[in-house]
């Protein structure tokens, strides 16, 4: 699969068997509905990380094609005052996050951090996630 | 089962022809239209011929390449997946193919299957990995049984053959069309170069532009009615080479459920597989139009055969969900005395760690596809496709930088 921006080829990272797509170009992070249909088997706590985020037509970010479908993805935004807009494929092929939005979204604490999706991406991309912590404190 | 084949090829050879009168008619026309009645008919025909015959002749020897290259699917050998080389083999012997199939996996979560090749000495089943995670063993023996039957029933060359046609029928009418549309071409500048021609030529045109609408539409009725049919022979035979119905139609049902489409497929490929590729959400597609039956009601026959799994079971199944008192199967071929009983699952209650199954088949499809596994020390795998051209790589995770190893080329 290659990163929706500059079509350079991304790698796949494995963790307690479960695998994301990660682009080490421009570290922007691919997560694949149908891959977290198969490893989560309790589909509501996948559709509660897919139904968090709301469409917005109206954001004017270049958009972006799904590394999929290659059709254009929807812009969608999560966050009241300060918002993260990330982007969400409308054939519902899965979620693209631009380098850091994943950490933005989770530490915005409105996502259950128990929920197991949640839990396995702050392990899997803590590296970038302690930095900013030491820099907080 | 030969006799199967027989009736099988005499009634889809009707269809066939009608196909290609419909084409043939189409030329006529045509050329009629263009290059007068003396003799213009006869060289439309022969151009549509022609057109036809070329295309035909590249899909014969390169029509299963193009395919799996179109579908990006990888062959297989028995080391990476040996429970689908078990059934394939044991298939095999069933139906009496003469060899075994090449075997292929394409690398994708929705679940599907199809068989290619132009006779059962030179053919191949391809399946999805989304499809070997997804079933057992019952079901997937059920999915490759349909699969190799369609090879065994010469599906295949004869779908090629038919698709083909209307392909080409769709093209004559769209050129034509379109040629008419650009060309800016009134009827009557062709009417008035004829020199004797008059209303004669003028019934001419008419007919060619009205068979330009209406053929490709009929021609698609009668693809789809014919693959439709197919598609019903290819669970009976399927099923009466496993003996267990619920095995492929518990395997039917989870296909349906899948809500992703196959990226590889497309309209032209749609055909070829298990279940329609392509899904159109919020739309129901009419009966006519679809390549394949609805799913509910191939389960619903498999389940009704309680009595047991040969030609007849499925026969009266099909009469009773569908109230028809047309039969799939000629009676010449049913034996009422051929007994093939139902047997018992073979799946014990497996508990296969479904996890486990699917990432260990994932790491030998990206195996075969030329990745290199990077085992990072903090515990995270790092899988790096050919295309990744630098020598090292930074771990998101703990941020060590690791080497890449050199790729085996492919």
């Amino acid at each position: 699969m290659n990163c929706p921006h500059r079509k350079n080829p991304m790698i796949v990272l494995e963790l307690a068997n479960v695998e994301t797509d990660y682009c080490p170009n421009c570290e922007g992070i691919w997560l694949d509905s149908g891959e977290l249909e198969l490893l989560i088997e309790d589909s509501s706590v996948k559709d509660e990380l897919l139904n968090f985020f709301i469409s917005d037509k109206q954001i004017k970010e270049k958009a972006i094609r799904c590394p999929i479908c290659r059709t254009k993805m929807e812009k969608v935004y999560v966050g009241k005052e300060e918002k993260v807009i990330i982007d969400e494929c409308k054939h519902g092929h899965g979620l693209w996050f631009d380098k850091g939005e994943i950490l933005e979204v989770i530490e915005m604490g409105s996502l259950n951090k128990e929920n197991e999706i949640v839990k396995l991406l702050m392990e899997m991309y803590s590296h970038k996630i302690s930095p900013n912590k030491k820099e907080e404190g | 089962m030969w006799e199967l084949i027989q009736s099988n090829k005499r009634k889809s050879l009707i269809l066939f022809l009608a196909m290609g009168i419909i084409l043939l008619l189409l030329g006529y026309f045509i050329g009629g239209m263009f290059l007068g009645t003396n003799g213009g008919g006869e060289l439309g025909v022969f151009f549509a011929l022609l057109i036809w015959a070329v295309v035909s002749l590249v899909s014969y020897f390169a029509g299963s390449s193009i395919m799996l290259s179109v579908s990006r699917a990888k062959e297989v050998t028995k080391e990476v997946h040996p429970q689908l080389f078990n059934i394939v083999e044991e298939m095999k012997i069933a139906s009496a193919l003469p060899k075994i199939p090449k075997i292929f996996i394409i690398n994708e979560e929705a679940p599907n299957a199809f068989a290619t090749g132009r006779s059962p000495e030179n053919c191949a089943v391809t399946v999805t990995a989304g499809l070997l995670s997804r079933l057992n063993r019952d079901e997937l023996q059920g999915v490759i049984a349909h699969e190799m039957s369609h090879i065994k029933n010469r599906d295949i060359l004869y779908m090629t053959f038919a698709g083909v046609m209307l392909g080409t029928i769709v093209i004559v009418s769209e050129v034509f069309l379109r040629g008419l549309w650009f060309g800016g071409g009134s009827l009557n500048r062709y009417k008035n170069r004829s020199s004797g021609g008059g209303s004669g030529q003028a019934v001419i045109a008419i007919a060619a532009l009205v068979l330009a609408i209406l053929a490709p539409i009929l021609a698609r009725l009668l693809y789809f009615a014919i693959s439709r049919k197919r598609e019903y022979l290819a669970d009976a035979s399927g099923v009466r080479l496993t003996r267990y119905p619920e095995g492929l139609a518990s395997a039917l049902e989870k296909l349906a459920d899948n809500r992703l489409d196959l990226r590889a497929a497309n309209k032209a490929t749609a055909g070829m597989y298990i279940v329609n590729p392509l899904k159109k959400k919020g739309m129901k597609l009419s009966d006519l139009t679809s390549t394949h039956p609805p799913i509910s009601e191939r389960v619903r026959i498999l389940r009704n055969m309680s009595q047991g799994a040969g030609y007849m079971d499925y026969q009266n199944a099909y009469m009773k969900v569908k109230h028809k008192t047309e039969r799939l199967i000629p009676n010449s071929v049913l034996d009422s005395n051929e007994k093939v009983t139902i047997r018992d699952t073979s799946v014990s209650k497996e508990t296969i760690d479904k996890k486990n199954y699917r990432r260990n088949l994932g790491d030998l499809v990206m195996n075969v596809n030329g990745y290199s596994f990077v085992h990072c020390v903090c515990g995270l795998t790092l899988k790096i496709p050919p295309t990744y051209k630098k020598s090292e790589i930074k771990c998101p995770r703990c941020g060590r930088i690791n080497k890449v190893p050199p790729r085996n080329k492919l």
